[in-house]
C-alpha cells in the first residue's frame, strides 16, 4: 500500500472511531438509555435527560477527547524537540509539578476556583507551568541551549516535586481520596466549562505546530543543518517547548496526571503513517483524542465505581503498542 | 390614632412583607453554602448517607425518598429505594437521573462530587458529622427545616431528649464510672477514641471509654495496652448474634485477657452494630442499653 493511500485508510478509520465513541460515550453510563431515547430526546428536549446526555456525558466526551489530543501533540513535539524517542510531555517537569500544586491545593483546602478550573486545578496549571519556566532557565543558564540539560534538569525537578507530593500526602493523608484523583487522573467532574477553557489552546497549539512543522522536521538534520537551511532555530524551539507545556498544564489541570497518552500515541501514529510532523501533529491529535475517549469510557464503565483513568491508558496502551513495535519489525 | 398618612404606608409596609415572604427563604448548610428553602415539603429526596435517610424515615418522609446510598438498609425499607453508589462513591449520572428537588449530603461525601452535582444545578444541603450525642438533635432539626417539617423534628427530639434526660436523670448519683473497652466490628482491635461520638455515648451512659486519650475518631488498640487498662466492661459491635459470639470468644482466647475484670465478670456485651455506627435516633436506643448495662442498680428494669 502506498504512503498517501495509508494515510487516507489511517484517518478514515481513526474517524470513524472517533465519531463511534462520541456515540458511544454518549449512550453508555449508570442510567440505561438507547439510542431511541436518544432520538426522543433530540426530538423533544427534556430537562433530565438533557442533564444526562449533554451537561454530564457529552461534556465528558469532548473533555476527554480535548485532553487526549492535547496531551498526544505535547507528546509528539516533545519527541520531535528533543530527538528522542522516550520523551513524553511530563519529562519537563509539567505533571509533577502539576501533581504537587494540586496536592497542595487538596491539603490546605484551596478552592479558589477561576476560568472554569477547580481551586487545585487552577494550583495545578500554575505551579505545572512554573516548574517548566524554571527548568527552562536553569537551562539556559548554562552558556547557550542544550537539549540534554533540559531534560536532565526536567528530571531533576520532577522528581524533587515528586518528593514533595509524597510528603504533602504524608502529612495530610484524610486528603488522599482527593489526591488519587490527581495523581492517576479522571473525568468525573468534567463540564462545559473545563472544555470551553482549554478548547481554544488546543486548537491554537495544534495550528501553530501544523505551520510550523516543516522547521521541526528540519531539526531532525540537527540545529546546525536546520540553521543553515534557513529556519530560526532557536525561536522555533522556544515556541515548540512553550506550547508542549501549556498543552500539557491544561490537561493536567482539568484531569489529573494521564501517563502514557503523551508517550505512545505519537509513537503508534508513526508507525503507521510515518515520521513527517505535519502529518503526525494532526493524526497524533485525533488518534490522542480518540484514545482518551475510549479510555475513559472504559474508566466508566468497568466496575461500579469509577476507576481513575490513569490505570486504563496503561493497561490499554501498552500491549497495543508492543504488538505494534514487533509487527513493524 | 395615628396620623392618616399612617395606614395607607402600613398597608404598604405589609404588603412588601407578605410578598418578601413569597421569596423563597434562604438558609445556610454545613458548608456555610446558601440554600434556598423549598416553596413545600421536597417530593422527591436524594439520601447520601444511611443516617440521613434513618431522619429522614423518621420525620415520615420515607415515602419521598427516592435515592439512598448502598448502606442505607434501615428502617429496612430503605433497602428498596434506587442506590445511588455509596458514600464515597455516589454517582452523580444516577442522582440527576433521579430528578430530586432535595439533595441531603454530608461531610464524609467527597466535596467535589457534592459540587458537581450543585454546578448540575441539584439543590444539595450539606451536614456535618456529628461528634457528640447533644449534636443530633440539631442535625434533625436542621433536616427538618430543610424538608418543611420542622414540627415532626420538634417532636421527634423532645421524645429522644426525654428518653437522653431519663438516663441523665436515672445515673445522678452513680458511685463509681465502670472502664469500658469498645471493639468494633470486623478484625482487629479496632475501637473508637476521644473524638468519636460513640467515646461520648459511652461517657453519656456513666462509663469511661479506656481509650478516650487517644486524638482520633477509630484506631486500632494495642493487646498490651487493654490488659493494663483492664477493662471493667467491654462492648462489642455485632451484627449478628454470632458475630458477637465468635468476637466474644476471640477476645478471652486472647493471651493475657483472661485475667482483665470484664473477661473474668463475663461483663462483656453486644451491640447492634448497625444502630450503633449511624449518627442517628437509634443512637439513643444505643445509650439506654449501655447505661442499663453498665448501671444496672441505677437503671435496672427501667429501660
Amino acid at each position: 500500500m502506498s504512503r498517501k493511500a495509508g494515510r487516507r485508510l489511517f484517518w478514515a478509520v481513526s474517524l470513524f472511531l472517533c465519531l463511534a465513541g462520541f456515540f458511544l460515550s454518549v449512550l453508555t453510563g449508570p442510567v440505561r438509555t438507547t439510542p431511541g431515547d436518544l432520538i426522543n430526546f433530540v426530538k423533544a428536549p427534556d430537562r433530565v435527560l438533557s442533564a444526562i446526555f449533554i451537561d454530564l456525558r457529552l461534556s465528558r466526551a469532548v473533555l476527554a477527547f480535548l485532553v487526549g489530543a492535547a496531551l498526544a501533540l505535547s507528546g509528539a513535539i516533545l519527541q520531535g524537540y528533543f530527538r528522542n524517542p522516550m520523551a513524553d510531555p511530563f519529562v519537563v517537569g509539567v505533571s509533577s509539578g502539576a501533581a504537587l500544586g494540586a496536592v497542595i491545593a487538596t491539603a490546605v483546602g484551596f478552592e479558589a476556583a477561576a476560568f472554569g478550573f477547580s481551586g487545585p486545578g487552577l494550583l495545578a496549571f500554575l505551579s505545572g507551568l512554573g516548574i517548566v519556566s524554571l527548568v527552562y532557565a536553569l537551562s539556559l543558564r548554562r552558556g547557550g541551549f542544550k537539549v540534554e540539560t533540559i531534560l536532565l534538569t526536567g528530571i531533576a525537578a520532577g522528581a524533587l516535586a515528586s518528593s514533595l507530593t509524597s510528603f504533602f500526602l504524608f502529612m495530610r493523608s484524610d486528603s488522599y481520596d482527593q489526591a488519587v484523583f490527581w495523581l492517576l487522573g479522571s473525568f468525573q467532574l468534567a463540564e462545559w466549562g473545563q472544555a470551553a477553557t482549554i478548547a481554544p489552546w488546543v486548537v491554537l497549539c495544534l495550528l501553530a505546530s501544523v505551520w510550523l512543522a516543516r522547521d521541526m522536521d528540519l531539526l531532525a538534520l540537527g540545529d546546525e543543518s536546520a540553521q543553515a537551511l534557513g529556519s530560526p532555530v532557536r525561536r522555533v524551539r522556544k515556541a515548540f517547548l512553550a506550547m508542549s507545556a501549556l498543552l500539557a498544564a491544561l490537561s493536567v489541570a482539568v484531569s489529573g496526571i494521564i501517563g502514557f497518552v503523551g508517550l505512545v500515541v505519537p509513537h503508534w501514529v508513526r508507525i503507521l503513517i510515518g515520521p513527517g510532523h505535519r502529518a503526525l501533529f494532526l493524526s497524533s491529535a485525533l488518534a490522542g483524542g480518540t484514545f482518551l475517549l475510549y479510555c475513559d469510557l472504559l474508566a466508566r464503565t468497568l466496575l461500579p465505581a469509577e476507576l481513575p483513568i490513569g490505570v486504563i491508558t496503561a493497561a490499554v496502551g501498552a500491549p497495543f503498542f508492543l504488538y505494534l513495535l514487533h509487527k513493524k519489525r | 390614632m395615628y396620623p392618616r398618612y399612617v395606614s395607607p404606608f402600613l398597608a404598604a409596609l405589609s404588603l412588601l412583607l407578605m410578598s418578601a415572604s413569597a421569596v423563597p427563604q434562604v438558609i445556610k448548610d454545613d458548608l456555610g453554602r446558601p440554600f434556598p428553602l423549598p416553596a413545600r415539603v421536597p417530593e422527591r429526596i436524594v439520601s447520601m448517607a444511611p443516617n440521613i435517610t434513618e431522619i429522614l424515615f423518621a420525620l415520615g418522609l420515607g415515602g419521598r425518598v427516592v435515592g439512598v446510598t448502598r448502606f442505607c438498609d434501615w428502617p429496612p425499607e430503605a433497602a428498596a429505594i434506587p442506590k445511588i453508589g455509596g458514600l464515597i462513591d455516589p454517582n452523580i449520572e444516577v442522582i440527576r437521573s433521579l430528578d430530586p428537588d432535595l439533595v441531603i449530603a454530608f461531610r464524609g461525601n467527597p466535596l467535589r462530587l457534592v459540587e458537581r452535582a450543585r454546578k448540575l444545578g441539584l439543590p444539595v444541603f450539606v451536614l456535618d458529622i456529628g461528634e457528640d450525642l447533644d449534636e443530633l438533635f440539631p442535625l434533625i432539626e436542621r433536616i427538618g427545616r430543610v424538608t418543611l417539617t420542622e414540627a415532626r423534628a420538634a417532636d421527634l427530639t423532645a421524645g429522644l431528649r426525654s428518653r437522653v434526660d431519663a438516663v441523665d436523670a436515672g445515673l445522678r448519683g452513680m458511685v463509681s464510672r465502670p472502664k469500658v473497652f469498645a471493639l468494633l466490628y470486623g478484625q482487629g482491635l479496632w475501637t473508637c477514641g476521644g473524638e468519636s461520638y460513640l467515646d461520648n455515648l459511652i461517657a453519656r451512659a456513666g462509663g469511661v471509654n479506656v481509650a478516650a486519650s487517644l486524638p482520633k475518631k477509630w484506631a486500632l488498640y494495642k493487646r498490651e495496652r487493654i490488659i493494663k487498662d483492664d477493662p471493667d466492661a467491654v462492648f462489642i459491635l455485632a451484627r449478628t448474634a454470632a458475630d458477637f459470639t465468635s468476637g466474644r470468644d476471640r477476645l478471652a482466647r486472647t493471651p493475657g485477657m483472661v485475667g482483665v475484670t470484664a473477661v473474668r465478670t463475663g461483663r462483656i456485651f453486644e451491640l447492634d452494630e448497625n444502630a450503633a455506627s449511624r449518627f442517628g435516633p437509634r443512637l439513643v436506643d444505643v445509650l439506654v442499653r449501655m447505661a442499663t448495662l453498665l448501671h444496672p442498680e441505677k437503671l435496672g428494669g427501667r429501660t
